[in-house]
């Protein structure tokens, strides 16, 4: 029965090939996906750092001079990170820009609620870079992906973690077991 | 920014899904954006103008419930040229893990995707069964959102995914002004209990309110029990029985504007839940509307309540407590006025107009700055048959008969 065989090999090596071809359109729609997030969240941090050191330097009355000082030394480092950890680096901006005096008088309005708007909208493109970044790690670490060292010279995609305080602007408990302790 | 929302539910069908499709696209439209609908119905010609038909859905019984099941040709190539004639920057599905137009849209839409699940725990056997075998679309989605801390948990668990919570928003003006029911005026036609749900439903909690009322009346000879809601009245007759009879008043399932005026109305509205209830958007329309809400401790009511703030919990199934809560409340006309007064602030965070604009920041962060709108993938994205056998065939060809 050898016809049979090769037939049932034939077939099997068909549906891998397919599977293959398959799995290789969804890593590449996912890592389109992932630096599609990357971009947003970038362009909302790099936002979130001009808008500081605008504060920085137009309104250091309102700030006082010593935290105006401040700000713009960890929007600069935001924006340019010395020693290439930008997570560190966008983590003392973030900081810095919770301790604000929540009565920021002689600032323009427009500034302010441009201001939280970017510090919510980095919350959410952060989460959603994540959560690409999770789909990606995920079908990677699939064992026929891996035998089959699909995708495999290409860099794992990196989580980016930052204290972004998502709960607040995202409008509730962070994960299961905060909302547990409440 | 013109925005394509896609319900997986019947439209003319009553239903959480399609009120939440229902009322973000008025308020997104009222924001001055273009929002268009795709969504099966029973009739297609119960839709408004804006939406589009997208078929019928076919139920499925499921685990002891109905779920919906959408798919084959017809819906996809509808679901094809309504991605290829709107040109939108963002498209919106709803509950995209069950088999329905919304991961029909999954499969074939390119560009961004907005989700957002609403299932918590009545569905998440399904989900689990259906969710990993439709994860290779789900991929596609950019920006996920789940309408409670119930729903992401379900989203963590069976699909692996993360989610920004954005509840389910309520049109608060139009509960807290309006005409309130003839002969039941707050404050003036004799104290009044409302309740609201499937009154047939033990979970929903009637027993153990019909048991604390007992003691109301003992203490208050004129408190009536307004029952609001679907459910079978002869049986509702028996529970009640004789010595209540003459406190209980069933007025049926109300319509949309006779329910704002019922929670207008009432002296107190409780809630007896015993459990379930991922989010208690009942909850946020009686504190609209101005009533003092006696609850159970239920974890989505606390939070609605503001853990007791906006409203008194009592324990869940307890008779005597809800009793003694109601008794308290009815005796205390300061503390009613305080929290009648408090209630349309306490919604305030879930009106449409906030949520709208938290949901359009998320739209906002998923389009990519250079603007590209979102199409139809060509016909070999679609289901089940892998690319690997991409040739040049339009999609009805798959279905058939070879």
């Amino acid at each position: 029965m050898p016809d049979a065989w090769m037939l049932l090999a034939g077939a099997v090596l068909l549906l891998l090939l397919a599977w293959v071809a398959w799995t290789l359109v969804r890593l590449s729609r996912l890592e389109a996906r992932v630096a599609r997030a990357w971009t947003v969240l970038d362009t909302q941090l790099q936002r979130r750092a001009g808008l500081a050191e605008e504060l920085a330097r137009h309104y250091p009355g309102a700030l006082g001079d010593q935290r105006a000082g401040a700000l713009a030394a960890v929007a600069a480092a935001a924006r340019a990170p010395a020693d290439g950890d930008r997570e560190v680096a966008e983590n003392a901006l973030g900081r810095e820009l919770r301790d604000l005096p929540s009565d920021l008088s002689g600032v323009p309005v427009a500034l302010q609620t441009d201001l939280a708007g970017t510090t919510t909208r980095v919350g959410l493109a952060r989460r959603f870079y994540n959560d690409a970044v999770r789909d990606t790690r995920a079908l990677r670490r699939q064992r026929l992906p891996r035998l089959l060292r699909l995708h495999a010279r290409r860099p794992l995609p990196r989580y980016f973690d930052i204290d972004d305080r998502l709960e607040q602007v995202a409008g509730a408990g962070r994960a299961g077991h905060r909302s547990a302790v409440r | 920014m013109r925005i394509g929302l896609v319900c997986p539910y019947q439209w003319d069908v009553p239903g959480g899904v399609q009120y939440h499709v229902r009322d973000l696209a008025e308020t997104l439209r009222g924001m001055g954006h273009h929002v268009e609908i795709l969504t099966p119905a029973v009739r297609e010609e119960s839709l408004p103008p804006d939406a589009t038909f997208a078929g019928r859905t076919v139920p499925v019984p499921y685990n002891g419930s109905m779920a919906s099941m959408q798919f084959g040709p017809v819906s996809a190539a509808r679901v094809r040229r309504w991605l290829r004639e709107g040109n939108f920057d963002v498209v919106h599905v709803h509950e995209p893990a069950s088999p329905s137009v919304s991961l029909l849209v999954c499969m074939i839409a390119k560009g961004p995707i907005v989700a957002t699940f609403h299932a918590a725990t009545t569905r998440s056997k399904w989900l689990a069964a259906v969710g990993p075998m439709a994860r290779p679309w789900l991929e596609r989605i950019s920006g996920r959102i789940a309408v409670s801390d119930f729903a992401r948990r379900v989203q963590v668990e069976h699909l692996d995914g993360d989610a920004v919570i954005i509840p389910n928003g309520v049109h608060v003006e139009a509960f807290t002004h309006g005409p309130s029911l003839p002969g039941f005026a707050r404050g003036r036609d004799g104290p009044t209990i409302g309740f609201l749900g499937r009154y047939d439903e033990p979970r929903k909690g009637l027993p153990v309110l019909l048991e604390a009322m007992r003691t109301v009346v003992r203490q208050h000879p004129g408190a009536r029990l307004l029952i609001a809601g679907r459910g079978d009245a002869a049986d509702l007759r028996e529970l009640v029985g004789d010595d209540l009879r003459p406190h209980v008043t069933l007025l049926g399932e109300l319509s949309e504007p006779d329910k704002a005026a019922f929670l207008r109305s009432v002296d107190v509205y409780c809630a007896p839940n015993l459990l379930g209830e991922s989010f208690g958007v009942v909850l946020i329309e009686a504190l609209a509307a101005g009533a003092p809400i006696v609850a159970s401790d239920l974890d989505a009511f606390a939070r609605v309540l503001e853990d007791g703030a906006a409203g008194v919990l009592v324990r869940r199934g307890d008779p005597g407590a809800l009793g003694r809560a109601l008794c308290a409340l009815l005796a205390d006309p300061d503390r009613r006025a305080e929290l009648s007064e408090g209630g349309p602030r306490a919604a305030a965070a879930y009106d449409w107009a906030v949520l709208a604009r938290r949901i359009l920041a998320v739209y906002e962060t998923v389009v990519p700055p250079d603007g590209t709108v979102v199409t139809a993938g060509e016909d070999d994205d679609f289901p089940a048959v892998p690319p690997a056998r991409r040739q040049a065939r339009t999609s009805p060809r798959r279905w058939a008969p070879r």
